[in-house]
């Protein structure tokens, strides 16, 4: 018998083992932002658009309008990101079998471009109606189209609508099972993530809308706001309780996240300035029926939803990926 | 017909032939440009498999606390082990490519093409072995099991170098019957040994280990898993998420219109 190599100190090389970083930075973490942004702000105004009130148009308006823009901006900051960004249509078309589209419905990533594209269509699509209903487009097609559309039977408008909210939910919410999808050890394990980014962009998203409305000089205490600002409590609600979730999910593997600076950013940046805070003025708010600070609580609300996506996006790569990293 | 490394680690002498026949082969620069890093880590100095090492000798120095314990050095190890790609039966870094670049070929190893790779970086955080890596040239890298050579009936390289034969090439059914003979020939003489890479590792390795001591000595994970085992779970998880926020949502846009509403129908009371 070999003799007993209990007691063996030994080094282990700091070779392969570990999953790696994909050295995902900055780029990512604006576009898991933006991305949540735009995909929010289409689904909230599409819903507003079903329910059909007429005091709800400028919200419906201000929220098409942002969707597209968010949209192009998020993939310009995919394409950036990329080693190689001239391949990016690679994403979606077979490039050795042109043009045969490529889905593998079971990569996150695969399935996120498909997710999208299509949702770029239902953002177009709003845009061109917004842009045609706030009187900015003086182009005939498109006047003609939109009138079109008008003309549709209502089941049609309802079923795209409806459809458009899907896809804006998809974008949402697969950001977080794109981290999901990996083997790197929190991301791999944090199966709450896909329900934790949708429900910070619906709250982000109500927070920036509300932030728009606002500075258009609405009251705080118009319902059209007031609606607004009830979801966006909800949302904070679940976002809270997905956050306990993961944690608890996660246990001992949270380290990386609520232990160090990530830890201190987390909780200060994450659960305090855009979790509790904002739930506490919320609180208070519909206690007085008084206005207080609904700018600020958006504020907070939307550091906090960017503040979320830097901590899960950069804590796990540390220290191979510093904080900086594009 | 499932082509294979079978690496026993028990008669590697470190002299990493391997990973210069590697470099040889394939083309591979030393490093990248700029300043030279000695790991400081035993004979190791490439220190981790990369875009521009596909093969890479670990050097395990094993010495117990107690150096005099029953005479100088008495009970240390010195444990050598050349990892390389495993080319899994389910290969984490195939299932999440989104461009299609890396592929499956005829001999079920697991190739990158990087004329398709478009540099996301999906694969590198999708090996549970930590061995995809991005080049400079932007573009994911790792061992092929050199399919240039296989296309032609050659061996990889590193196996052709190898000079104890720890490296071998072949059909992956015969090697794991080779292992397992060896296995068993050094638990003869007392050496506990263990594949690891059967079908309990992510479903099977085709290019697999034979070990002296627990996985996670040599720097592998003892129980690798699979990107895709969580995505179902979190689908729902934000599936379920989006009918709560739904639901939320229209509580509170319908509770301002009941509001408003019952606010409009009693409003023609208060007029006189
Ligand atoms: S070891 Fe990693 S890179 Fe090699 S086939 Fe398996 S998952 Fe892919
Ligand atoms: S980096 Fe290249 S090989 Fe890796 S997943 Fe992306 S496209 Fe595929």
């Amino acid at each position: 018998m070999s003799p007993p190599l209990m007691a063996l100190q030994w080094a282990v090389n700091p070779g392969s083992g570990v999953p790696l970083p994909p050295r995902w930075g900055w780029y990512v973490i604006l576009y898991f932002f933006v991305g949540g942004l735009a995909a929010g702000c289409y689904a909230i105004a599409a819903a507003l658009d079903l329910a059909g009130e007429p005091r709800d148009r400028d919200t419906v308006r201000t929220g098409y309008l942002l969707a597209l823009p968010g949209l192009l901006i998020c993939t310009l900051l995919l394409i950036i990101d990329l080693g190689r960004p001239e391949r990016f249509w690679h994403m979606l078309i077979k490039s050795k079998h042109v043009p045969a589209l490529l889905l593998k419905y079971w990569s996150p990533i695969s399935l996120g471009s498909w997710i999208l594209a299509v949702f770029g269509l239902f953002a177009f699509v709003a845009f061109v109606g917004a842009v045609v209903d706030a009187g900015r487009l003086r182009w005939r097609a498109a006047e003609r189209a939109v009138a079109g559309v008008r003309r549709l039977p209502s089941g049609v408008r309802v079923a795209w609508l409806a459809l458009g909210i899907l896809a804006g939910c998809a974008l949402g919410g697969y950001t977080g099972v794109l981290l999901v999808g990996t083997t790197r050890p929190v991301w791999y394990n944090a199966i709450p993530l896909g329900g934790l980014f949708l429900a910070s962009a619906a709250s982000t998203s109500y927070a920036l809308l509300l932030l728009l409305l606002l500075r258009r000089g609405r009251a705080a205490a118009d319902p059209a706001l007031v609606k607004l600002s009830d979801a966006d409590g909800w949302a904070l609600l679940i976002e809270l309780a997905l956050v306990v979730l993961l944690l608890l999910m996660l246990g001992a593997v949270a380290r990386p996240i609520v232990s160090g600076v990530y830890g201190a950013l987390f909780w200060i940046g994450v659960v305090i300035v855009g979790l509790v805070l904002p739930l506490l003025l919320h609180v208070r708010h519909s206690e007085r029926s008084a206005f207080a600070g609904l700018r600020g609580r958006a504020v907070l609300v939307l550091i906090g939803g960017l503040v979320l996506r830097f901590v899960v996006v950069m804590a796990p790569q540390w220290p191979r990926v510093p904080p900086w990293h594009l | 017909m499932a082509k294979g490394f079978y690496t026993d680690t028990t008669v590697c002498i470190g002299c990493k032939a391997c990973q210069v026949a590697c470099h040889q082969w394939n083309g591979l620069p030393a490093e990248e440009p700029g300043e030279r890093e000695l790991t400081g880590d035993s004979y190791d100095n490439t220190g981790t498999l990369s875009a521009l090492n596909w093969r890479h000798v670990k050097f395990i120095e094993q010495i117990p606390e107690d150096r005099h314990q029953n005479g100088f050095l008495d009970g240390s190890r010195w444990l050598m082990m050349s990892d390389v790609c495993k080319h899994c039966v389910h290969a984490g870094c195939l299932e999440v490519c989104p461009t299609g670049a890396i592929i499956r070929t005829e001999f079920d190893s697991v190739f990158i093409q990087t004329d398709v790779c478009n540099g996301c970086r999906a694969c590198l955080a999708a090996c549970p072995f930590g061995v995809v890596d991005i080049g400079s040239d932007g573009k994911a890298h790792k061992c092929t099991l050199c399919y240039d050579r296989l296309q032609h009936g050659m061996e990889p390289a590193c196996a052709q170098a190898c000079p104890t034969d720890s490296i071998r090439f072949g059909e992956v059914s015969e090697l794991m019957a080779l292992a397992e003979q060896r296995a068993a020939d050094l638990g003869a003489h007392g050496i506990q040994a263990q594949i690891y890479g059967k079908d309990d590792i992510v479903g099977g390795l085709n290019c697999f280990y034979l070990l002296v001591d627990k996985p996670e000595v040599y720097g592998l994970p003892a129980k690798p898993e699979l990107p895709s085992s969580n995505v179902a779970a979190a689908l729902g998880g934000s599936a379920a998420t989006a009918a709560l926020l739904a639901i939320t949502g229209a509580v509170s846009f319908r509770k301002r219109r009941m509001d408003d509403m019952s606010r409009d129908e009693s409003a023609p009371e208060d007029e006189p």
